[in-house]
């Protein structure tokens, strides 16, 4: 088992892997009670538009010379951060012009976002060679996270995010719910549906920067759709949804990792791909359950 | 013809368009022009128009969600704005207009904009909870509180849409297109229903639709819009004549330009006219127009 040994086999091996493991469970949850919005509200694909950004800002950070150690982290943190909610905040901007609709601006965000981040990524790369220095971020371990890049600096800003997430995600938790049944009545009802919009747009955008780090620029967003996707599957009632949401996002991440760990895959593609395990599970057991609830009705 | 509003001059009516024109953008053909119209305390507006002319602008004019280009909106002697911050107004949207897929159940829709005004450590008091209970049986919703929204049939998501627009106790009552999809029996019991709701709160209704039938049963005042008004006053306004020229433009979508000259057979005195005798129900004496 070369969990237990990465995790508790050796101090070394220890301070490589556990700040993966709670970055891992606290993005999880955090994704996961976000992602019923987000699958309800349409707006995975506004998410990966937004985690895309991500990758321009690690360009935009390693062209800004941080990113080569431990100390510039927190610098790398905050240029992406402002990337993605700047991208988020662009794509409700540009969609709300006439003549432009959703997908069109998430398609131009993402492939320009996508371009700069590749174009700056190389570029600072190759310069960081030249002076002699290795580069923090290979352009795979942003697309697709790795275990081994999440430092304890990396578990502290993710605690920090998701606690603030929570905390906001429950003082506005009505009018964030109005405004996702419906946006019409909710402006009727006196909530103001542009700024709490923006509000869901600054909070998705903040979870996928503590999100990509292990799971990948191309993988964040799976976090925020699979675990609402498989929780509606399974429950028509609210808290249940959130609280089986939360649920199927902790297993995912964990089952995940440890999968990780033993078949030594990337992260990112071994959570996603254990969470689309259960949602196909989900799927399975819904069929099921309505066809015995058919068959006792016609019964 | 005397309408309530008649018998209470003087009072601050509950909802007053005061010569209203709005155009999108600047220097494009008007949607609304020049719409003056009131509904007092307590009264049925029933505003009727085809598609296209201008019923969901004057809507949103009236929730204060838009603002109109020129002219003056006031509820209650108010903004909308206002009144929608007051909780004046209750709404009650479209139906296509919710995510029906949402895990909630039908109590938890109408509990919604009670809500709102509370802290996020605030739990609703008795007075709330009692505005629930009271807007859940008038609407006769009772039955079905517990049932997720989205496994409700047409006619009782409408009622809990209309207990939700009443659960904040507004003073006004604004209904979008509110029989869209309900067949006759449905729509008569939602007229009763209506009936039922003002007798005991009270509230002022304003109904928008393009829907004869739902404006037809006990508004105690109608108005026809077609970017303009073509008549406002009690139902009896409401001719063969005015209601050709108001759908005047779905009739010459189907023909081209018509000319329009509609009356009730009963009231013709052209013996070149050849009226049919009418067996619908609905409409007294045949109705004709010339093409």
């Amino acid at each position: 088992m070369r969990t237990v040994e990465y995790l508790f086999g050796s101090p070394e091996l220890a301070a490589i892997f556990w700040p993966a493991v709670v970055v891992g469970l606290l993005v999880s949850v955090l994704c996961a009670v976000l992602s019923p919005l987000v699958v309800l509200r349409r707006m995975s694909f506004i998410g990966q538009g937004v985690s895309h950004a991500a990758f321009a800002g690690v360009g935009l950070a390693m062209v800004f010379g941080l990113g080569a150690g431990q100390a510039g982290d927190w610098g790398v943190v905050a240029v992406v951060a402002l990337t993605c909610v700047a991208a988020a905040i662009g794509i409700a901007a540009l969609s709300d012009r006439k003549g432009l609709n959703a997908d069109t601006a998430i398609g131009i965000v993402l492939v320009s976002a996508m371009a700069l981040g590749f174009v700056m990524i190389q570029h600072a790369s190759e310069a960081m060679r030249a002076r002699g220095e290795t580069p923090g971020f290979g352009v795979e371990s942003v697309l697709f996270g790795s275990v081994l890049g999440v430092r304890w600096g990396d578990a502290v800003a993710a605690g920090v995010v998701v606690a603030t997430e929570f905390v906001l995600l429950w003082w506005y938790r009505r009018r964030l719910l109005f405004w996702a049944f419906d946006s019409v009545g909710a402006a009727a009802a006196g909530v103001r549906v542009g700024a709490t919009r923006t509000l869901l747009l600054v909070l998705l955008a903040l979870a996928i920067v503590v999100t990509m780090r292990l799971a990948g620029v191309v993988l964040a967003t799976a976090l925020l759709v699979l675990p609402g996707a498989t929780a509606l599957r399974c429950s028509t009632r609210l808290w249940p949804v959130f609280a089986i949401s939360a649920a199927a996002g902790l297993a995912g991440v964990a089952i995940g990792l440890v999968v990780s760990f033993e078949l030594d895959w990337q992260p990112g593609p071994a959570i996603v791909l254990t969470q689309v395990v259960l949602y196909a599970g989900a799927c399975v057991v819904g069929v099921v359950r309505s066809r015995r609830a058919a068959r006792a009705a016609t019964a | 013809m005397n309408t309530p509003a008649d018998q209470r001059n003087g009072e601050t009516p509950a909802i007053e368009f005061d010569r209203v024109s709005f155009t999108f953008g600047s220097g494009g053909t008007p949607v609304l022009q020049d719409i003056s119209l009131r509904a007092e305390p307590g009264e049925r507006l029933g505003i009727l128009g085809p598609n296209g002319a201008g019923k969901t602008t004057l809507v949103r004019i009236a929730l204060g969600l838009l603002a109109p280009t020129s002219g003056e909106v006031r509820v209650f002697g108010a903004t909308p704005a206002h009144a929608r911050a007051a909780g004046w107004i209750g709404y009650v949207p479209q139906r296509a207009a919710a995510e029906l897929a949402f895990p909630l159940s039908v109590q938890q829709v109408v509990e919604m904009p009670t809500r709102l005004g509370l802290k996020p450590w605030q739990r609703p008091d008795a007075e709330a909870r009692d505005a629930v209970g009271y807007a859940l049986s008038v609407t006769g919703c009772e039955g079905f509180a517990d049932r997720p929204i989205g496994r409700v049939s047409g006619g009782q998501l409408q009622r809990a849409m209309i207990a939700r627009a009443l659960a904040s106790r507004p003073r006004l009552l604004v209904l979008d297109e509110p029989t869209v999809g309900i067949d006759a029996v449905g729509q008569q019991q939602f007229a009763t229903m209506l009936g039922d709701i003002q007798a005991s709160l009270g509230v002022t209704v304003v109904v928008v639709t393009h829907d004869l039938r739902t404006i037809a049963a006990g508004c105690d005042r109608v108005a026809c819009l077609h970017r303009t008004l073509h008549a406002h006053g009690s139902p009896d306004g409401l001719t063969p004549g005015v209601l050709a020229e108001v759908f005047r433009h779905e009739v010459e979508g189907v023909f081209g330009a018509v000319h329009v000259d509609a009356h009730r057979a009963a009231e013709c005195d052209d013996p070149s006219h050849a009226h049919h005798a009418h067996t619908d129900t609905g409409a007294e004496g045949g109705d004709d127009a010339h093409r």
